[in-house]
């Protein structure tokens, strides 16, 4: 059988879909629920350009099979704003920082800094450079975004659900 | 370039398609031994970092077992002097585990330097094994432990870590091993089903790790008390080679008593002639590996480390 149905909740809502076994998370969330915050660059699971948290914690997508989070919470950048459109404490700290230039890996960056606040909510530098240094910045704006995530730590409730 | 595997769609979204295979999701190591028994060839999965990555590079499973949910695979336990670490553990989750932490805190400490933070929450211990991939470290680890790989339902249940290399040399084979022990009906009775690793702590001394030559050099070094001597293994990893694990022994009883330079000496002239890769010639290699157990050599001198209870050094 190369189909199986999986349960689980995207963005917090429930969410059961039939894939094929051999879909990645990266396509079944771009191409099949439209969350297209979720990039595909390398696909080798190396620039986190498609980084979503699984259950809290960040993976990337685009080695992740689709099969393997049922039953899991997945959040994408989609879920970070609130229903009214108004930013998240981690989106507001990147526009105030410009934490983002050409903008591609800014969704994975806020994945993971949104991971890495809901573990620890004042990060020192040094264990916001040891997360930070899992995805890549072609443009290699690494400061603006190391103080992008100091600033959303600062702004408090960075890694609110 | 992107390419398109057969059956895949007729759209890649990706760059190279994964072809179709039929998922099992077996609850325990029996079931994943029973399936294999009707599904030899089948691939097995757990974190899938690598393996989605041999996928797109070719490699066409028709059978894949993910082994998520098999619980014993994410066991630690330490009975009678023999740690086992379960094949299922993701780095993040072995390098802190408690028991590992308390009885051989320096290999959570070297194993918490693996990979980036992402990975680490993925990728397992048994996957970074089973790859292949001569940059990858577990086997560089493991195999200064002289860790022993515990295989269920394969002839021989326990086998060195070096056996993953066998008699080739090639970088990225396959996570459960088929093309290395010749694909076939019978082939996983050979491989079996990698459960774990075993390492023996009754006689272990000291153990560190030093990686701040990677990717050229690498060197895992413990140090176990042998018949009243200090046997000192080391294993040296490359990005461009397979590991290669050598051992001295030194007729000293503690390791204050341990010379760094006349130990780095004596396990960089054991090294083989074909120590030579991409990076460097054999005399560099050998240069850098003297200088790198000698600084390993001198942490344990300066550490205190004394004998387990009952080892008499």
């Amino acid at each position: 059988m190369n189909e199986t149905t999986i349960d689980f909740r995207l963005n917090g809502t429930p969410t059961e879909v039939t894939v094929p076994t051999n879909r990645l998370l990266a396509d079944l969330l771009r191409e099949d629920l439209r969350c297209h915050g979720v990039r595909s660059s390398c696909e080798r699971g190396v620039c986190g350009a498609c980084t979503v948290l699984v259950d809290d914690l960040p993976v990337a997508s685009c080695s992740t099979f689709a099969f393997d989070v049922d039953g899991a919470s997945v959040e994408t950048v989609e879920g970070l704003a609130a229903a009214d459109g108004s930013l998240s404490p981690q989106q507001q700290a990147f526009a105030e920082c410009g934490g983002f230039q050409c903008g591609f890996c800014t969704s994975g960056m806020l994945m993971l800094t949104t991971g890495l606040l809901r573990q620890n909510p004042c990060p020192k530098r040094a264990d916001i450079r040891s997360w930070i240094s899992s995805n890549t910045c072609r443009c290699t704006g690494y400061e603006m975004i190391l103080e992008s995530v100091e600033r959303a730590a600062e702004l408090g409730d960075g890694g609110a659900r | 370039m992107r390419a398109q595997a057969l059956g895949a769609g007729l759209v890649a979204q990706t760059q190279s398609s994964i072809p179709p295979f039929e998922l099992h999701r077996p609850g325990s190591v029996a079931e994943v031994v029973a399936l294999l028994a009707v599904h030899p060839e089948a691939v097995i999965a757990a974190g899938c970092t690598d393996l989605t990555a041999q996928l797109r590079e070719g490699r066409v499973p028709r059978d894949l077992i993910s082994v998520r949910r098999v619980p014993d695979l994410q066991q630690v336990r330490h009975d009678g002097g023999v740690l086992r670490i379960g094949a299922g553990l993701t780095h993040h989750e072995g390098s802190r585990h408690p028991l590992l932490q308390a009885t051989l805190p320096s290999l959570a400490a070297a194993w918490a330097d693996i990979a980036t933070v992402r990975i680490r929450y993925s990728a397992t211990i048994g996957g970074n094994l089973l790859a292949r991939r001569f940059r990858y470290e577990m086997p560089v680890l493991l195999g200064a432990l002289e860790a022993d790989l515990e295989l269920a339902g394969a002839t021989e249940p326990r086998r060195p870590v070096d056996w993953l290399w066998g008699g080739g040399d090639h970088d990225g084979g396959d996570h459960d091993g088929s093309e290395r022990d010749g694909a076939g009906a019978g082939a996983w009775r050979t491989r079996g089903l990698l459960t774990g690793v075993a390492i023996d702590t009754s006689d272990l001394l000291w153990f560190g790790y030093e990686r701040s030559m990677r990717p050229t050099t690498t060197v895992a070094l413990a140090i176990r008390v042998v018949d009243g001597s200090l046997r000192v293994t080391a294993t040296i990893g490359s990005e461009y080679r397979r590991p290669v694990t050598v051992s001295t022994t030194a007729d000293v009883a503690h390791p204050t008593d341990l010379d760094p330079g006349s130990v780095g000496r004596a396990v960089a002239s054991r090294l083989p002639d074909d120590i030579e890769d991409r990076a460097g010639s054999a005399e560099y290699r050998r240069h850098l590996v003297a200088v790198l157990v000698g600084r390993l050599v001198a942490t344990a001198r300066d550490s205190g480390a004394q004998a387990p209870e009952g080892v008499t050094a």
